[in-house]
C-alpha cells in the first residue's frame, strides 16, 4: 500500500480541495436561489472519491468521517431551503479536519477516527431529516404513509421484503483481488443494478469503467429501485468475484432524479486519462538540465572560434542544429511547466468566505481567466501574496453591510480576480468595490512612520502615494486584527512580484474600491540580463529593473551633499559606484563613465560601473549555500566563455 | 436436475476442453457451435439453460450472436468466453445481455464456480 500512499495523498488533497471550492459556490447558489442540485452532486462525488481512496488505503479514520460528510451531502440533496451558513461551516470544519487527516497519514501511521466531527455531522443530517419531514409541504398528490428515516447511525433500516415503492439503495461492492479484470466485474454489476432500477450514481462512473479504472477495486452506487435490498443483494450474489457486497437504505424514499452530472467532470475525467502526474521537482531538475545544455552549447560555440578556418564552418553547422534542438527542447520544457492560475486562485473565494464570516461581512469572490498558465515557479510564489490581497480586500476594502447599505451599496462585497495574457506576460487584476483608500491618508502614515519626508511626500502623485502601503509599516488600517492592518503584508506582496520579476500597481478611490494590478512574467528561468564590467569582474543586472544606461564624461556629474548626481529623465539620481558596493578595488577613472539608472528601493539610483558590455538572455540558476546568503546576490548564470557571473539584487546590495 | 449447456467456439481444441469441464462438474453438454451463426440456430433449436460463448469468431461475432439469442429469450443465460485483453468486448457482451464472462485461461474450478453462481446454484 505505502506505494500509492503519495498518490492517494495527492489525489485525496484534490478532491477535498474540490469540496472546499464547491462548498462556496453552493453558498452562493443557496443564497441566490439558483440550482445547485449540480454542486451537491459534484461535492458527493469528491466525498465518495475520498471515502473510497481512504478506504483502500485502510485509512478507516478518514473514510468513516468522508462516509459521514456524505450522509450529510445526500441529505442535503433532499433539502430545498436554504442551507445555513452553519451547515458549510461545518462542512468546511469538515475538510479541513479530513485534510489534517490525509497530511498525518502521509507520514505516520493511519489517522485516527474524529468521533466528535462525526457526532456533528451525524446530529445536522438528523436536523436537516427532521426539517424535512416536518416542515416542509407535502406535494399534496402524496399518498400513503412516509416512511421514517432510519436512525443516524444505522445501517440496515427495516425493510419490507416485497418490492414497493422505489426507493434509494446505497450500494457497495469490492472485487476480489484475484479477479484479472476488475473494471469489467464493475461494468457488470453496474449492469446489473441498472436492471433493477434507476442507476442515479456511481463511482467509478460508466466511462471510468469502460476505460478500465477502478481504483481500490472499489465500485460505489445509488440506485433508486422497487426492490429489497435483500433482493439487490441476492441478485449480485450470482456474480462472481465479488468480495464484499453491502446494499443499504440510502434515504427515506427515492428522491427526485438528479440532474444530470455536468459534462465538465466526464470530460475532465478523459483529460486525466491521458496525463500523468510527476513530481514538481523532477520539472524542476528538468529546466535545471536544460540550463546546462544552453550553457554547454554556448561553450561550444565559444570553442569552435579558436578552430582553423576549415574546420570551423562544419563545427558552426552542428553548434547551430544543437542549439535548435535544445532551444526546442528549452521550450517544450517550459511548456510542460506552464500551470494554471487555478491551482492557487481556487482556494481564494473559500478563505475569503471564512474571513468574512469572522469579522462580520458578506463577499461574493468572482474568479476569471484563472485557466491562463504560467511558470510553475512564479505560481508558486504567487499563492501567499494573493491570498494576502484578497485578506485585505475583505478586511478593509469591504465595508460591513449596514455601512455599505449606507454608502447605497449592495450588501454583499463583490472581490473580483481576473487574469489575463498580454503578449509574455500574465496580467492579474484583484478588485474589490469596497471603501478604497486614500493617497492623502498614506502620504500622511508615511511620514509619521518616518519613511519619507513631508516634501517628498508632497510631491507624490496619487498613483505613487498609493504605493506608499508597500513600504514597510505604513497601513491606514484604524485597528489592527490578526488578519491584516499591521503594514507587513502589502510590503512582502511586493517583494514578491518584483522577486519573480512581475510589478505590482495600485489604483483606488475612496469610496469606490481599489484595484491591485499585478503584471507577471511567463517565466522566470529565462531572463534579460544586461551584463557590464566592474574592474575585473562582470556582473549582471536583470532588464526588468534597468531604466536605462548612459555613457556620460566623468567631469560633467554634478554633485550634492559631496555624492555625485546624474541628471536623468528630468529629475537627479544619486550615482553609486558599484565598485565600491561590492567591494572591489576602483577601477582607473577614466574620462567618460558608464551609469546604469536601476529601480533602487527607495526610487532610482545610479550605478557607476566601467563598460556596459550587452544584453544576453541568461539561464539564471539559483545560489547554493553560502553564496545565497551574500546580500546583494540573487543568482548566477554561466557566459558561453564558461564563465560565471552573479546577477544582482540591485534594492538588497544597497541595503547592505 | 442437471442442467444442460451450448458451448460456443472455433477451436475445437477450446470447446473439448470446455466440455470437459463441464461434464466433469456435472453438467450436461447439449451441443456445440463453431461460429455465431451455428450458435443462434443451435440455441432455438436446443434451449439449453447456459450458453458458452466466445467472442471473436468468424461469420458472426459472439456479441452479434448473444444479441439475437436475447432478442429470442430473454432470460437467456450466457457465459462469454474471453481473454485479457479483451476487456472492452466482454463490456460490449454485457450491454448486448451476457450475463458473466471467464477470462483465459481457465481453471476448471474457477468456471464451474462462475457458472453455478449465475445459475443460482452457489
Amino acid at each position: 500500500m505505502g506505494k500509492y500512499l503519495g498518490l492517494f495523498v495527492s489525489e485525496a488533497s484534490d478532491h477535498l480541495n474540490g469540496l472546499a471550492e464547491d462548498l462556496v459556490r453552493l453558498e452562493r447558489a443557496s443564497r441566490q436561489g439558483e440550482d445547485r442540485s449540480h454542486i451537491v452532486d459534484s461535492m458527493f462525488r469528491h466525498a465518495h472519491s475520498v471515502k473510497g481512496m481512504a478506504a483502500s488505503m485502510q485509512f478507516d479514520g478518514i473514510s468513516s468521517l468522508a462516509h459521514r460528510a456524505e450522509d450529510l451531502l445526500g441529505a442535503l440533496r433532499r433539502h430545498a431551503g436554504p442551507i445555513s451558513a452553519e451547515i458549510v461551516d461545518l462542512l468546511l470544519v469538515t475538510v479541513d479536519g479530513l485534510m489534517a487527516m490525509v497530511e498525518k497519514g502521509s507520514s505516520g501511521p493511519p489517522p485516527p477516527p474524529d468521533p466528535m466531527l462525526a457526532e456533528r455531522l451525524a446530529r445536522a443530517v438528523a436536523a436537516l431529516r427532521q426539517g424535512t419531514d416536518g416542515s416542509a409541504p407535502l406535494p399534496a398528490a402524496t399518498p400513503g404513509p412516509r416512511r421514517r428515516p432510519p436512525p443516524a447511525g444505522a445501517s440496515e433500516p427495516a425493510s419490507t421484503p416485497t418490492p414497493g415503492p422505489a426507493r434509494r439503495l446505497a450500494v457497495e461492492v469490492e472485487i476480489a483481488g484475484s479477479c484479472p479484470v476488475p473494471a469489467v466485474r464493475g461494468f457488470l454489476v453496474l449492469k446489473k443494478l441498472g436492471g433493477l432500477g434507476a442507476v442515479v450514481l456511481s463511482s467509478p462512473t460508466v466511462e471510468d469503467l469502460k476505460a478500465g479504472r477502478i481504483p481500490g477495486k472499489r465500485l460505489d452506487v445509488l440506485v433508486d429501485t422497487a426492490e429489497a435490498p435483500q433482493s439487490v443483494e441476492r441478485a449480485l450474489s450470482q456474480i462472481s468475484d465479488l468480495s464484499r457486497v453491502v446494499v443499504r437504505g440510502a434515504g427515506p424514499e427515492a428522491a427526485p432524479p438528479m440532474t444530470p452530472a455536468p459534462a465538465r467532470p466526464e470530460a475532465a475525467g478523459a483529460e486525466s486519462s491521458r496525463t500523468v502526474r510527476v513530481r514538481a521537482e523532477l520539472l524542476d531538475y528538468f529546466l535545471d538540465t536544460v540550463g546546462e545544455l544552453i550553457l554547454a552549447t554556448a561553450r561550444l560555440r565559444e570553442v569552435g572560434r579558436a578552430l582553423p578556418a576549415t574546420h570551423r564552418r562544419t563545427h558552426e553547422e552542428g553548434v547551430d542544429r544543437l542549439h535548435a534542438i535544445v532551444k526546442d527542447l528549452h521550450g517544450k520544457v517550459m511548456a510542460v511547466r506552464m500551470t494554471p492560475l487555478a491551482v492557487v486562485t481556487d482556494r481564494l473565494p473559500r478563505a475569503a468566505r471564512d474571513l468574512a464570516r469572522k469579522v462580520g461581512k458578506q463577499v461574493d469572490v468572482q474568479l476569471s481567466g484563472t485557466e491562463i498558465e504560467i511558470d510553475r515557479a512564479i505560481l508558486d510564489e504567487l499563492g501567499d501574496p494573493l491570498l494576502h490581497v484578497l485578506r485585505n480586500a475583505v478586511d478593509h476594502g469591504i465595508e460591513s453591510p449596514a455601512q455599505r447599505e449606507r454608502a447605497g451599496k449592495p450588501p454583499v462585497g463583490r472581490i473580483s480576480l481576473s487574469a489575463r495574457r498580454d503578449r509574455d506576460r500574465v496580467i492579474l487584476e484583484v478588485a474589490d468595490d469596497g471603501k478604497g483608500m486614500d493617497p492623502s491618508k498614506l502620504r500622511a502614515a508615511a511620514v509619521a512612520r518616518g519613511a519619507i519626508g513631508p516634501e517628498q511626500a508632497a510631491a507624490l502623485s496619487d498613483r505613487e502615494a498609493l504605493l506608499l502601503c508597500c513600504l514597510p509599516g505604513v497601513s491606514t488600517a484604524d485597528v489592527v486584527t490578526d488578519v491584516s492592518g499591521r503594514g507587513v503584508g502589502m510590503d512582502a506582496v511586493k517583494k514578491t512580484v518584483e522577486a519573480v520579476g512581475g510589478t505590482l500597481e495600485i489604483e483606488s478611490a475612496p469610496g469606490s474600491g481599489t484595484r491591485l494590478v499585478l503584471r507577471l512574467p511567463l517565466t522566470v528561468a529565462v531572463q534579460a540580463v544586461l551584463l557590464v564590467r566592474v574592474g575585473e569582474e562582470v556582473v549582471g543586472l536583470p532588464i526588468a529593473k534597468v531604466h536605462g544606461a548612459v555613457e556620460v564624461p566623468t567631469a560633467s556629474l554634478e554633485r550634492s551633499q559631496g555624492e555625485p548626481v546624474l541628471g536623468y529623465g528630468g529629475g537627479h539620481v544619486p550615482v553609486h559606484d558599484l565598485a565600491r558596493l561590492l567591494g572591489l578595488p576602483p577601477g582607473p577613472q577614466g574620462a567618460v563613465c558608464s551609469v546604469v539608472v536601476a529601480e533602487g528601493e527607495g526610487g532610482r539610483i545610479g550605478l557607476g560601473v566601467d563598460a556596459l558590455l550587452g544584453q544576453e538572455e541568461a539561464v539564471l540558476k539559483p545560489l547554493a549555500r553560502p553564496l545565497n546568503l551574500v546580500p546583494g546576490l540573487s543568482a548566477v548564470t554561466v557566459l558561453g566563455s564558461g564563465r560565471p557571473v552573479f546577477i544582482l539584487d540591485v534594492p538588497r546590495l544597497l541595503a547592505a | 436436475m442437471t442442467k444442460r449447456v451450448l458451448v460456443v467456439d472455433d477451436a475445437i481444441f477450446m470447446r473439448n476442453m470446455i466440455k470437459d469441464i463441464f461434464s466433469g462438474g456435472g453438467f450436461e453438454v447439449v451441443g456445440e457451435a463453431a461460429n455465431g451463426l451455428e450458435a443462434v440456430e443451435k440455441y432455438k433449436e436446443l434451449r439449453p439453460d447456459l450458453t458458452t460463448m466466445d467472442i471473436v469468431m468468424p461469420f458472426k461475432s459472439g456479441i452479434e450472436a448473444t444479441r439475437e439469442i436475447i432478442k429470442q429469450d430473454s432470460k437467456a443465460v450466457i457465459v462469454m468466453c474471453s481473454a485479457l485483453g479483451q476487456e472492452s468486448l466482454v463490456m460490449e457482451a454485457i450491454e448486448a445481455g451476457a450475463s458473466d464472462f471467464i477470462v483465459k485461461p481457465f481453471k476448471s474450478e474457477d468456471v464451474l464456480s462462475v457458472v453455478k453462481k449465475v445459475l443460482g446454484e452457489a
